[in-house]
Formats: C-alpha cells, sequence, structure tokens
C-alpha cells in the first residue's frame, strides 16, 4: 500500500462521512468534508502520529453569483510524505458563520481572522476575533474579495480604536514602535509591554500597506499576471513569479521544456544568494559589526550585477513566464557566473570563518531569540527560521519542482532556534546554492526556453503550487474563470506564517535585541500585506 | 594676566578646531576598513555647519530644561575641557579645578542630558535616559579611580600639575604598572562615555539599541548641532586626557612660541593616534549586550583599583 492509500484510508475509516475527491495535483489528496466536522477532522490530521499534518494553507473563495455559496479549504503537509491533503467544504452565501479550528489548531488564527475580514465570514469559536487586514478605519461591511466588491472602489473612512492587549503592573511600560521607522524599512507596528529591558509581551500590528493583491488579480488574464506576481514582494521577484508560472502552467497543461526548468532553478538559487547574502551582512550591522556588514555588501551587489549583466534586472524581474522563461543563459555565460560564484564563494567562507569566530559577535548571536522546535511547530513555521528550530522542511527536496528532480539538495538544519542557527542556516545555505549552480552547468540540457499556451481551462479548475523562495514556501492557488480570467488567487508568501511566531522568539529578551532578532527572521512586510 | 587671557583663549580654540576632527577621523578609519572611501575628513564640519543654519524643531511637550539643556551640555563640557592639558601644561584654570571638578563638570552635563531625554516625553528618549543612567554611574567610580592611582603618583590631584610633573619626569616611579592599571581602565571608561562601540554604537538607526543617540532624537537645528559638537569635545576631553597623562611627551612646559608650536603639533599627532586606535576596535568588536557594558565596567573598576594597589605595593 502506497503513503497515498494509506493516509487516505486512515482518513476515509475515522470519517466515513467525508467524500474523496479527484487529487488537485500530483502528490495529493482532495477531500470534499461537511462543514461542522472540519474541526474534528482537522484536529486528527494535525494530531494522529503517523499523518502530522501540517496547516499549510487556508482560504476561502467566493462562488456568487454562480451559486450562493463560499468555499472553504485547508490544506494540510503530511509530516513523514510531504503528501497534501486538502480539505474543501461550503457555506451558503446567506449564512456567514463556519467552526473556527484555531482552538486546537493555533496556526489557524491569522488565517480565519483574514478571511473574517475579506469575506466577511465568521469563524465561529475563534478566540481573537479584532480586525487584522482591515483595519479599524475601513468601513464596516468592507470585505474586498467579495465578488460583489468592485476592485477601484474607494475605501470610506471612519473611526475606530485597535484594542491591544495591556499587561499592568508597577513599572510596565507599553513601548510602541513604528510604523513609521528611523531606518529604510517598510511599515509595521510593533508593541512591547516591558519590565525595564526584558520583554513581557509583543504584539504585532501589520497589514499598512493593504494594495488589494488578490483583488487585482481577479481582474488579470491568466497569462499576463506574472509582472503583478513579481510585485507581490520585490526581493521575491523570482519566487513569487515562478510559483505563481507553475500554477498557471498547470491549468493550461503545459509542459516547460527542460532547460527552461534548470534556468528557472538557476535564478531562484541566485535571488536566494543575494538576499541570504544581505541578511547575513544586516545582522552584523545590527550589533555594530560593521566589518561583516561591509562585505557582505559588497558581494550581495556582486551578484545583483551579475543579475543585472546576464538578465537585464538586478532584481530578476521579467526573466520568469507562463511556459518557460524569456531569458536565455547560453552555456559559456553560464560558466562565466560559475566563476565569479567561486570567487564569491571563497570571500564568503573568509568572512563566515571571521563571523564565527568573533567571540563579541557570537555573544550577541548565541541565545538571542530562541524559536523553540515546539513553538515553531505549533505555528507551522517554515523556511529559514523553521530550519534553525529544527522544522525539517525544504520543497526543493520534499516536493521537487523546476529542475530539482535532478538536483538533490542538502538542507541545512539547526535546532537551538536562536539568532546564529539562523545565520549558520543562511550560511550553509549559500554554499549550497553555489554548489547547485555548478552542478546545472554540467547538467543543464539543451532546447527551447519556453512553450506556447494552446488551450484555456475550464472555468473553476483551479491548483496549487509550491516553491522554496529565499525566505521559505511560497504557495499560490489559482482558479480559472471565464474566457482565461482569473477567478480567484490566494497568494501565500512565508512571512505570513513565520511574522506571528516572531512575538514568542522575543519573549525575555532585552528590548535592544529586538532589531537584531527581527533582521534574524527578516520577513516581508509587503509579502505579509498584500 | 594678558599671557594667561591668549592661554585660555588657545586652549578653547584647539578644542573646539580639534574636536570635529576627530570624529570625522574615526569615521574615515571605520570607512577605510570596511573598503568604503567614507566621507571627507572634514565632513562634522560641514554638518555642523548645516544644522546651525537649520530651524529648530521643538517639541509642545517640552519644558525649559529641553532648551536649556544643549547649552549646559555644551559649556559644562567645554569647561572640563579647560582642565585637561591639550598642548601645553601651563593650563591657566589650573586654579580652578581638581580631577574631582573635572568628573563632575562632565557628570553635570550627562544628568542634563538624561533629564532632556526624559523631557520630551516620548518612548526612546526615556530609554536612552535610563540606560545612560546605567552607563554613567558605572563609569564614574572607575573613573575617580584610575586617576587617583595617577594623583597618587605625582602628589596632586590638578591634571595639569600630573602632566607638568609627568613631562619633566619628576616622582615617576621605576614601575609602570599603577599607570598601565589606570590606562586600561581610563581607556574602557572613555568608550563608554563617549558612546562607542561596544558600549553604543554612534552610527546606527536602530532607536531600540541605543543609549546616547535616544536621547537627542527629539532634537534638530542648532540645539542638535551643539549636543553633536559637545558629544566631539567630550571625545577629545578623554583623549587629551588619555593622550597627556599617559604620554605627556612634547607638551610644551614652558611659555615660549616655539615649544607652543611644537606642543600643538605633537597633541594633534597624539589624539589622532588614539582615534585610530577607536576606530580600529569599533571595526573589530561587535557592540554588547546591555546588560554585558556593566561587566566591562566593572573590569575598568577593578583594573583601576589594582592600579591603586599597586602603588601602594610598590612603595613599600
Amino acid at each position: 500500500m502506497t503513503k497515498t492509500e494509506f493516509s487516505d484510508d486512515l482518513l476515509t475509516t475515522a470519517f466515513p462521512g467525508i467524500l474523496k475527491n479527484h487529487p488537485i495535483c500530483t502528490q495529493s489528496s482532495h477531500f470534499v468534508v461537511p462543514k461542522d466536522l472540519v474541526p474534528a477532522i482537522t484536529h486528527y490530521i494535525h494530531t494522529q502520529p503517523s499523518l502530522r499534518g501540517r496547516l499549510t494553507l487556508l482560504w476561502a473563495c467566493d462562488y456568487r453569483p454562480v451559486r450562493e455559496t463560499y468555499g472553504l479549504y485547508y490544506l494540510f503537509t503530511l509530516e513523514r510524505s510531504h503528501h497534501w491533503v486538502v480539505l474543501s467544504t461550503e457555506t451558503a452565501g446567506t449564512d456567514r458563520l463556519f467552526p473556527s479550528i484555531t482552538p486546537h489548531l493555533h496556526a489557524a488564527q491569522w488565517y480565519e481572522r483574514e478571511i473574517r475580514d475579506m469575506f466577511g465570514l465568521i469563524p465561529q469559536g475563534h478566540p481573537d476575533l479584532r480586525r487584522l487586514v482591515r483595519h479599524e478605519h475601513w468601513r464596516k461591511g468592507t470585505h474586498p474579495l467579495r465578488k460583489d466588491f468592485s476592485w477601484d472602489a474607494t475605501l470610506g473612512r471612519q473611526q475606530g480604536e485597535h484594542h491591544f492587549r495591556h499587561i499592568e503592573g508597577e513599572g510596565v511600560f507599553e513601548v510602541p514602535v513604528g510604523p513609521i521607522h528611523a531606518g529604510i524599512i517598510e511599515s509595521g507596528h510593533f508593541r512591547f509591554s516591558v519590565a525595564g529591558e526584558p520583554i513581557m509581551q509583543l504584539e504585532l500590528r501589520h497589514f499598512w500597506k493593504h494594495r488589494g493583491v488578490e483583488k487585482l488579480f481577479e481582474q488579470q488574464l491568466l497569462i499576463e499576471a506574472v509582472p503583478l506576481a513579481e510585485r507581490v514582494s520585490g526581493d521575491t521577484t523570482v519566487g513569487h513569479a515562478l510559483t505563481y508560472c507553475q500554477a498557471v502552467e498547470a491549468l493550461l497543461h503545459l509542459e516547460v521544456p527542460r532547460r527552461a526548468k534548470y534556468l528557472r532553478a538557476l535564478f531562484l538559487e541566485l535571488e536566494r544568494l543575494y538576499n541570504h547574502l544581505g541578511d547575513i551582512g544586516a545582522m552584523c550591522n545590527d550589533t555594530a559589526y560593521a566589518l561583516a556588514h561591509a562585505h557582505c555588501g559588497r558581494m550581495k551587489e556582486q551578484i545583483m550585477q551579475l543579475n543585472d549583466r546576464f538578465t537585464g534586472s538586478r532584481f530578476l524581474r521579467g526573466v520568469i513566464q507562463v511556459g518557460g522563461v524569456t531569458r536565455d543563459i547560453e552555456n559559456t555565460q553560464l560558466t562565466k557566473i560559475v566563476e565569479e560564484l567561486n570567487q564569491i564563494q571563497q570571500d564568503f567562507s573568509e568572512v563566515e570563518a571571521i563571523i564565527l569566530g568573533n567571540a563579541s559577535l557570537t555573544d550577541r548571536l548565541e541565545t538571542t531569540g530562541i524559536l523553540n522546535e515546539q513553538t515553531a511547530w505549533d505555528h507551522a513555521v517554515i523556511g529559514i527560521v523553521g530550519r534553525a528550530s529544527g522544522m525539517n522542511y525544504d520543497l526543493r527536496r520534499d516536493r521537487p519542482f523546476a529542475a530539482y528532480d535532478e538536483l538533490p539538495v542538502n538542507v541545512a538544519l539547526y535546532r537551538y532556534g536562536d539568532a546564529r542557527a539562523r545565520l549558520r542556516v543562511r550560511g550553509d545555505e549559500i554554499h549550497e546554492s553555489i554548489r547547485l549552480i555548478r552542478e546545472m552547468r554540467d547538467k543543464i540540457p539543451g532546447g527551447p526556453i519556453a512553450d506556447q499556451p494552446s488551450s484555456s481551462p475550464n472555468p473553476g479548475d483551479w491548483t496549487l503550487a509550491a516553491v522554496e523562495g529565499w525566505r521559505g514556501e511560497i504557495l499560490y492557488m489559482v482558479m480559472a474563470g471565464e474566457d482565461g480570467r482569473i477567478h480567484r488567487c490566494k497568494v501565500r508568501d512565508p512571512s505570513f506564517v513565520n511574522w506571528p511566531a516572531i512575538q514568542w522568539a522575543v519573549l525575555g529578551n532585552i528590548i535592544p535585541d529586538f532589531p537584531l532578532i527581527n533582521k534574524s527572521f527578516n520577513l516581508s512586510y509587503a509579502g505579509n500585506d498584500l | 594676566m594678558l599671557q594667561l587671557i591668549i592661554l585660555l583663549v588657545a586652549q578653547t580654540t584647539v578644542l573646539l578646531a580639534v574636536s570635529p576632527f576627530l570624529v570625522g577621523l574615526i569615521r574615515k578609519v571605520k570607512a577605510r576598513l570596511q573598503l568604503r572611501r567614507g566621507a571627507s575628513l572634514f565632513q562634522p564640519y560641514a554638518d555642523l555647519a548645516k544644522l546651525f543654519h537649520k530651524q529648530p524643531v521643538i517639541s509642545t511637550t517640552t519644558s525649559w530644561i529641553f532648551t536649556a539643556t544643549p547649552y549646559i551640555v555644551f559649556a559644562s563640557i567645554l569647561t572640563a575641557g579647560l582642565l585637561v592639558p591639550t598642548f601645553t601644561s601651563q593650563m591657566p584654570m589650573n586654579f580652578a579645578g581638581n580631577i574631582i571638578a573635572l568628573v563632575y563638570l562632565l557628570a553635570v552635563g550627562t544628568f542634563f542630558l538624561i533629564l532632556a531625554g526624559l523631557d520630551a516625553g516620548s518612548v526612546f528618549g526615556g530609554m536612552g535616559s535610563s540606560r545612560e543612567a546605567i552607563v554613567a554611574s558605572l563609569t564614574e567610580p572607575a573613573m575617580m579611580l584610575a586617576i587617583f592611582a595617577i594623583a597618587l603618583t605625582n602628589g596632586s590631584t590638578n591634571v595639569s600639575t600630573i602632566v607638568h610633573k609627568t613631562a619633566l619626569l619628576e616622582g615617576i616611579v621605576t614601575d609602570p604598572s599603577p599607570h598601565l592599571m589606570a590606562l586600561a581602565a581610563l581607556f574602557i571608561v572613555a568608550l563608554a562615555e563617549t558612546g562607542r562601540v561596544p558600549v553604543d554604537n554612534p552610527a546606527t538607526h536602530l532607536e531600540l539599541t541605543m543609549i546616547h543617540e535616544a536621547m537627542l532624537l527629539e532634537y534638530s537645528g542648532r540645539y542638535l548641532a551643539l549636543l553633536e559638537w559637545a558629544a566631539g569635545l567630550k571625545l577629545a576631553v578623554f583623549l587629551s586626557l588619555i593622550a597627556n597623562v599617559f604620554a605627556p611627551w612634547g607638551i610644551a612646559t614652558t611659555v615660549t612660541p616655539a615649544a607652543m608650536g611644537i606642543g600643538l603639533l605633537v597633541y594633534v599627532m597624539k589624539t589622532a593616534t588614539l582615534a585610530v586606535v577607536i576606530g580600529i576596535i569599533e571595526c573589530m568588536f561587535a557592540k554588547l549586550r546591555l546588560f554585558r557594558v556593566t561587566d566591562l565596567l566593572g573590569v575598568a573598576f577593578i583594573l583601576a583599583l589594582l592600579g591603586l594597589l599597586f602603588f601602594y605595593i610598590l612603595r613599600s
């Protein structure tokens, strides 16, 4: 019996009421479940020792005006087989309630609040129903992802106040930071409750720059929305574009040529390289260790210039297209890239030795901002942050996409969960990325770099795609609409999952260490706010 | 009388003129060590000139303390500077105060800066003030003990008398260990008091980690210029103190134009060397965790205490 059948049988035996549906992609199962069974089933998937499902995505979809219902979808990744289990349920358009799974599945908390804000559906039993995306100044009843909400509507304003959680007592102070900061960083509000310097509580207030990305997708044609995906989070251009394209290609039944798959992997690794180098430098800078910052900054710039030379864009914009890539990198050019990267790797090894050998820096990084394994699991933390806390996930290995089925990846894994572990994951991944690019040069086949789409999908078809971007797992759910349009596109940057976890990682640390902890997570505000 | 006035003016001018240069020099050294070209050595002068021309913005919630503080800080540090010999050991203000006066003149500035940090009622100012209070209360005893260790060997608590005697090699002990201990202690104190790495990071933009800069966040225009200049002056005072107490050679011990000229040249070279050393240290170390700063200043205190003990052990 295969792993898939095994997990499917477990579910159908435990819950006879559920209906097995056609899988939406490879390595996945899809079940249609009655609405009131959802809490029980999700609890079972999450806790059953042979399944241990990690909540990966939770999204809603407005089916009106076609039929008077909203769809709710729960995606779990099973711990051992990395198999996807999708649960789908529906709630009648007039009945705006659905059962909350947050009380026993912590990772669902932001998803359910997001659904409440964007669709006006109310998760019954959710312990925290304050507004999340929809700030208090949005008019009551504004739910942008409903189909009857016009994409270019102007938001009215109202008075409102967000109620933060307060800790009271002698000597306890609240320190509000942001959303406007002194440095060139994005807008986010952090509210600390401190007793002296140690942090007793941190509460995040994000979503200051809601751009309506998901609503904008719904105005686009499937094959034309790549530029929008590239702009979800500027530093993850390739990651988002690639995930989007993979979803669209699955809907259009497009087979991407092998050479294009290799080039996509190449661009993804280049993006990982420049971001990791920048992050390591920025972490050192936050401890006032400017030497490492300067050198990492130089190497990051070298890679961005290399991007510019070979693709015409420092941020690798416009290189990914539906069906393949837009730019071919000739084999001689590839050799040149490898030569330059070898040089950078040599330099980086030196800087890395200095960073890891410096006692004063090590003292700052070790035991700072520990995110332990249990908390990481409860929040379903992913990506670099997860791998530094013992969460052994990497889609490049677990669910290979692009050319990673032919390029085995050694996944960096640490268990301490402190800032140093997060720095070391990045360091190891830099070496691994350069090794992968060398392997690509040896293995890359010839041939075309793009395929033209010929068919168009049936309205209502939908699929999921996932890519291991440099921050972690990027997910796109794309549902086709009429005339090649998009009916619904759910974008999930890893930042959305990892942001809440930072509130636990800082507990007990002192306020001056927060910028370092935040930098070691380095999450996207734009990718989170959408 | 005239000579005294001329010396006083000269001392003041030298301190005011040299201090931005030292700040610029440290920045330049750091930039060079990071493979950057860095701003011009004279950029701090341009920054001060710019700030003096800008209109200050003052929060409506502040009291008179906020506007008075820049003047008090600047004046107290400059006065403290007049007690420390720079290019000549013939200090006109020698009669006016000794080491204790010097330490507490500097403390007056710190005290008012702490008040001003709280005055505007902003979160970061308050955090900066509370941190500055910790650092200041720990540097003070270490600094006193370190200078006492030197004062004992020279039989005077007046800095210029100490420098004068050391320069003429009067009363110097054969074993320099009390001096070396005191030097190490005073150097750590200087790093802490002037807000350099590893205690504070003058180049950061992260409000949550700041100490000195957090107290200045609400200041702008000429007030900010005065406080920036005062910070530079403080650096110059500490570097002059270290340079001349521990290596007074070359300083003008007589009031002749030639000796003064040489003294000035040597003074600039000595303080510049110290500034380069600070620049190198800033590149070698990460900033300490806030609560480790107390350990570092504890070390400074112990070193200074050892210096004192060594003096008595060596004498008996």
